[in-house]
């Protein structure tokens, strides 16, 4: 039992490992943890829920062979992913932009923070309003003693 | 009175996220908006398939209207749509250009040659038609990938300009071709032909 409990914690540590064979090899320390950024970064077309570094898919090595290519080229970060973009459009960055469409995925969390503050707001000015309160606890006061009698 | 509309908003935010996840029920995550359609074809320079002497390029894509085809004999679907393509080009005289791409030859580490994947091209087209005027070779998929190609077979509608009409990823079957490719490639052909008689 131990054992098994010990080999599923290794399973779950082990779970970053990616599954990329492939040999790059960089002269520029810095153009390597670009390059494994990206391949992080960039999300596979064909296995949608894997990124290119991860997949094992013909077109996650294609695609990892081309940012290979272009990061050589000199390309930087950003334009790689913009060619990837003219390519396979927004979808294969993990970063969705900011347009019309998507802003709802930054607007709504705020605009649900702001309508929950305006009601809890409202009730509690509606309720602190009460101005025949004093009629009310004489009413209630009563009822108390009445029961105790 | 005063109390409705203040129920009316959770059953109104339920009734809006129903909506919006029963949809989803129906969207299907793999089709993914192309970003040729519209756009002329990549520039490009490949090699015929049979005869690697004989070189390609997007003018050679020009003039016609026809349907590119990125296949190979390792897939599948490839195989079972060729029957069906092949129908086409002979009863309805629609032209195919095969994108060739294979998977186990791999611009590495080459470990097939091009005399194999030539006789496993012939041996697959003579087994179930062969539907294409000429074979573009894509040795290293570049090209593949500059139109945004996710796996095969995927077809792309070009017109007599050279500019990508329409992208199907999947294949072509007789409800795909009457519904979606059919009509629009037709229009293109119908076109193209009263241009050259007005010429």
């Amino acid at each position: 039992m131990k054992h098994v409990l010990l080999m599923l914690l290794a399973l779950l540590l082990s779970s970053h490992v990616t599954a990329s064979e492939d040999n790059y090899a960089f002269d520029d320390p810095n153009t390597r943890a670009q390059f494994l950024r990206l391949t992080e970064e960039l999300r596979c077309p064909m296995c949608q829920n894997q990124n290119i570094a991860d997949s094992n898919a013909m077109i996650a090595h294609d695609m990892r062979r081309k940012v290979y290519a272009l990061l050589k080229e000199g390309k930087s970060e950003q334009q790689v992913i913009d060619y990837m973009k003219a390519r396979y459009g927004d979808f294969v960055h993990y970063q969705p932009p900011v347009t019309a469409a998507t802003l709802w995925l930054w607007a709504i969390p705020f605009a649900f923070i702001v309508v929950a503050m305006s009601v809890v707001l409202i009730r509690r000015r509606t309720t602190v309003d009460d101005d025949n309160i004093e009629e009310k606890l004489a009413k209630a006061d009563a009822m108390l003693k009445q029961e105790k009698e | 009175m005063k109390k409705f509309p203040l129920v009316a908003v959770p059953v109104l935010l339920f009734t809006v996220l129903i909506v919006f996840l029963f949809q989803g029920l129906f969207s299907d995550p793999r089709e993914l908006d192309s970003q040729a359609t519209g756009k002329p074809l990549p520039d490009f320079s490949l090699p015929d398939l049979m005869q690697p002497d004989t070189s390609y390029g997007p003018d050679d894509l020009t003039g016609k209207v026809r349907i590119l085809n990125v296949w190979g004999v390792w897939c599948v679907t490839c195989a079972v749509e060729l029957p069906y393509l092949t129908k086409l080009s002979r009863e309805q005289d629609v032209t195919f250009v095969g994108l060739y791409f294979d998977q186990d030859l791999d611009p590495d580490f080459g470990t097939k040659t091009l005399s194999r994947v030539q006789q496993e091209v012939t041996d697959m087209l003579s087994r179930y038609g062969n539907p294409y005027a000429f074979n573009i070779f894509d040795v290293y998929r570049d090209m593949s990938l500059d139109l945004g190609v996710t796996g095969a077979p995927e077809h792309f509608v070009i017109d007599a300009e050279g500019i990508i009409r329409m992208h199907h990823i999947g294949d072509i079957n007789e409800r795909v071709w009457n519904n979606k490719i059919g009509p629009l490639y037709n229009r293109l052909r119908q076109q193209n032909r009263s241009l050259e008689a007005a010429e």
